[in-house]
């Protein structure tokens, strides 16, 4: 079945919220790759998101096609209403009320999430070794660690902050840091396979109480990737997940587990001892369980929760218009896109590969797939890496060429068939779109969209012709999850076989110069947008919605919804 | 034959429907998917696979799953949740409360208003109001519940006018009572749902017993219309109607997955839904066979009744 795909990935809610959710974001990284973990999350059936009358648009790339135009691109903006930024003095007290979409396999895990309620959890209870700022460069601001010395690209020192506590009042040792990262690369537990590749259980020693040097199997500088991942959490000597008792919940974060019901809701008192000096503001945070976007849509707009996680972009104009309420949309490098296995006929041929990314009309599909809460990409991935090439020339339609390269490769006239699941948002509408836009070009594509457990089965990764869909990760993080031969999903089948690409990743995760990794990365980038399989029509945003008297969510490029769920809640505020 | 000899026979009739009702329920839930796929994932190892479907209690024939499950339910023990391994029972614990609250008030709100509407139309039939009230149930008779609820959030609680919650929030050990605005659109919903059905019905039986000699009789003797209606046509009106009205108190087990999931109302419902998704057929076998006895208790108690209020009926039973 389709679990592992969907748990690895994330996408919004709408789609299947099961599934997908594996950690977004550069987080997911290691989180995610595959695998159970113990259990506790079963994924869905195909066709199992949220169904029925009023939730079908849930959601993620909701379709709206005839919804009214937003623009598209352009930095991170704050639709509808002032400027969602803090203003004024933040006060201290009072309960936030968020609303997600949830059910009852809920789980509470320091280091581990599953569906997007998970995520929201533990950001307000652990907080991680390292972080991105608003540029994707690693930042030690909202983190754990003070500074990380690269000694080689397999050797890495890490010092963490001076005084760091628990909930409880212990304070943090090496003892609890290496025993997180061994729980981290625990087989039996499987929460991050893929750190588990780069770190042995013996690979850390104590230089003093606050300091850890880590020696890796392999030179990989995407280790430090890891370490930004928001999973990356230090948690006490004997952690485990929450199985019914809150006082086991133990973290660093800003607010402290008071009680959880799967599928209900979780309540979290500020911790008094928390690092930041005066944070948190707020006392208590309640997180509730809804069942569907929409559902939840009404009680942001009724005023039964304070903050929504993902809005259905269907819904966003409905809100902007309530003076009560503001939206807060956020770019991120989330993407959906048409996949071409480049060693399967006609998509052997990089002439019919590129004629199929011309055909695409991109601004059209922002419009009509995402009802413009995107914008639009250019066949490659890792748009928010700092190392994104920004002087490759935008792809735009180009019929004439389209044609013209089809009729050199013999396909004038071709006629084939193209694959979307049922159960991710976006998908079906997308290859909809395009075999609109085929027509153009003489080409008939055949949309066939097929329930979720089929499409995500034995033959996914194997269809000549087909869609997927990608969270925010780095470049090289990327690229190990999905474009090399043994990558974790190799839907294109990239490289081909003369091509050096593989070696090329090596040299890049073995570079510790940013500057030069970036010169590689940005060779890399090139050759997939020159020769790849990939159709990448756009990077849909994150919508969340909250209402006007709370502050300090700000509209920036992110990796989680509301801001980092405005890292743990302890920016968050309410004005009087 | 005797009262409770009918009673005793309808009980084993019920019970024999529910044994009828559990084989369909059993088959239909193993087309839901295999579960062990659901929670292992598609890598899962052949071994862990074969562990899981062994604690599962899968590798059993078919006709002992089915028999040691049965037996379960009767005992009480439903068995156990598939996606965290707690009891049914107790995953679903309050939920069963709730929805069945929401149930009872429903019906409690909606039926007297049903009869009430039915008999006040049939005693002024062809008037304003008689027309009126016909028109306005027709209209609502063919609107389903998720398009009355939304239609009325969109009214009453977010873009109209925000008089009542939008969602229904019951915290972990609280009843469904503490926050008794919250509960008026989803009572509201069902109410909509039920009335059109019973009034209608109401209103043509009420409109047979004052058609009729001894209502005649009575009017000649010079009762007070209001008497005549109220006191000697009203009680023999019922009896035809209390099947309706159990076929749609029946029907609420039903409609409260509906209304649960439009106003996110935790109840089994909402509960359904997530166990459907996850393939959770422990969870999904007991949600069925408990709205599958709702429906045989409703009936039951409905021939009862009817029988109890109808002179005619009871006689022929003595």
């Amino acid at each position: 079945m389709d679990n592992d795909r969907r748990r690895e990935l994330w996408l919004p809610h709408a789609m299947s919220r099961r599934r997908l959710l594996a950690g977004t974001g550069a987080a997911v990284l290691f989180a995610a790759c595959g695998g159970d973990d113990d259990s506790a999350s079963p994924s869905t059936q195909g066709g199992g998101q949220p169904t029925g009358g009023s939730t079908g648009t849930a959601g993620g790339p909701a379709t709206t096609s005839g919804g009214p135009a937003t623009t598209s691109g352009g930095p991170a903006t704050t639709s509808g209403g002032p400027a969602t930024t803090s203003g004024g003095t933040p006060t201290s007290g009072g309960t936030l009320r968020v609303g997600l979409v949830g059910s009852t396999n809920d789980l509470i895990d320091g280091q581990y999430i599953v569906a997007k309620a998970d995520q929201a959890r533990l950001v307000s209870g652990w907080d991680p070794v390292v972080n991105y700022d608003t540029d994707f460069n690693i930042s030690y601001e909202h983190s754990l660690a003070e500074e990380i010395e690269t000694v080689a690209a397999d050797n890495y020192v890490i010092r963490f902050k001076e005084g760091l506590e628990f909930h409880n009042g212990k304070p943090v040792t090496a003892d609890d840091i290496i025993y997180s990262f061994r729980r981290r690369i625990d087989p039996k537990l499987n929460l991050a396979p893929g750190l588990a590749e780069l770190l042995g259980p013996d690979g850390m020693t104590a230089i003093d109480d606050r300091t850890i040097e880590f020696q890796l199997l392999k030179p990989a500088v995407t280790f430090i990737n890891g370490l930004a991942e928001y999973t990356t959490t230090i948690v006490p000597v004997d952690y485990a997940r929450f199985d019914g008792d809150v006082s086991n919940q133990i973290g660093t974060g800003p607010f402290m587990l008071e009680s959880f019901t799967p599928g209900t809701e979780s309540v979290h008192v500020k911790n008094p001892n928390y690092w930041g000096s005066g944070l948190p503001l707020l006392d208590e945070v309640q997180i509730i369980d809804f069942a569907d976007a929409q559902a939840l849509t009404n009680a942001l707009a009724s005023g039964e929760v304070d903050a929504a996680v993902d809005i259905p972009f269907a819904q966003v104009s409905t809100l902007e218009s309530d003076s009560n309420l503001r939206i807060l949309e956020s770019q991120a490098g989330n993407w959906l896109v048409i996949t071409m296995a480049i060693d399967q006929a006609p998509f052997d041929d990089v002439r019919v590969r590129q004629a199929m990314r011309l055909i695409a009309n991109r601004e059209e599909m922002v419009e009509r797939v995402l009802a413009g809460h995107g914008r639009v990409a250019n066949d490659m991935y890792g748009v928010l890496d700092p190392c994104y090439p920004k002087d490759i020339p935008q792809r735009e339609q180009d019929i004439e060429q389209a044609m013209a390269l089809l009729a050199d490769a013999g396909q004038e006239g071709l006629t084939i068939d193209l694959f979307a699941p049922d159960d991710t948002a976006g998908l079906a509408e997308l290859i909809a779109v395009f075999a609109d836009q085929a027509q153009a070009a003489g080409v008939t594509v055949k949309a066939q969209v097929l329930d979720g457990g089929t499409y995500w089965g034995d033959e996914y990764t194997k269809r000549t012709f087909a869609t997927s869909f990608w969270s925010t990760r780095p470049y090289l993080i990327q690229v190990a999850a999905g474009s090399l031969k043994n990558a974790t999903y190799p839907e294109t089948h990239w490289p081909s076989p003369d091509s050096d690409f593989a070696e090329t990743y090596d040299q890049a995760i073995a570079e510790t110069d940013d500057s030069a990794r970036c010169e590689i990365i940005a060779e890399m980038q090139q050759e997939e947008y020159d020769n790849g399989g990939n159709l990448i029509p756009f990077f849909y945003n994150l919508v969340d919605g909250h209402a006007a008297n709370v502050k300090g969510f700000e509209a920036r490029p992110n990796l989680l919804n509301l801001d980092h769920y405005g890292r743990g809640w302890k920016n968050i505020w309410f004005e009087d | 034959m005797g009262i409770a000899k009918f009673v005793l026979k309808r009980v084993l009739l019920g019970v024999l429907t529910l044994v009828v009702v559990s084989i369909v329920v059993f088959a239909l839930t193993q087309a839901l998917g295999d579960p062990v796929e659901a929670i292992l994932g598609r890598e899962a190892q052949p071994a862990s696979v074969a562990a899981m479907r062994e604690e599962l209690g899968l590798n059993r024939p078919v006709i002992t799953q089915y028999s040691d499950w049965l037996s379960g339910l009767v005992t009480g023990d439903p068995g156990i949740s598939y996606t965290n391994g707690v009891p049914v029972l107790e995953v679903l614990g309050d939920r069963i409360w709730n929805s069945l609250f929401l149930m009872l008030v429903s019906a409690l709100v909606s039926i007297p208003i049903s009869i009430a509407i039915g008999t006040l139309t049939a005693a002024r039939r062809d008037t304003a109001f008689d027309s009126t009230s016909s028109a306005t149930s027709l209209v609502l008779a063919s609107m389903p519940e998720f398009v009355t609820g939304l239609l009325l959030i969109v009214l009453l609680a977010t873009n109209v006018w925000q008089v009542f919650p939008a969602v229904v929030r019951i915290r972990p050990g609280e009843a469904p009572w503490v926050d008794v605005g919250a509960l008026v659109l989803p009572v509201l919903t069902l109410t909509l749902g039920v009335v059109p059905y019973v009034s209608r019905v109401m209103r043509a039986s009420m409109i047979e017993v004052l058609e009729s000699d001894y209502i005649e009789m009575a009017r000649l003797k010079g009762l007070p219309e209001r008497t005549v209606v109220w006191r000697h046509a009203l009680p023999n009106a019922i009896g035809p109607t209390l099947q309706v009205i159990a076929i749609n108190i029946a029907y609420l087990a039903g409609g409260v997955i509906v209304v649960e999931n439009i106003f996110n109302y935790p109840g089994i419902g909402l509960a359904l839904r997530d166990a459907v998704t996850d393939v959770n057929v422990p969870v999904v076998q007991f949600i069925a066979m408990l709205i599958a006895a709702i429906y045989v208790v409703v009936n039951l108690l409905a021939d009862v009744g009817t029988i109890l209020v109808t002179p005619r009926l009871r006689t022929r039973l003595q």
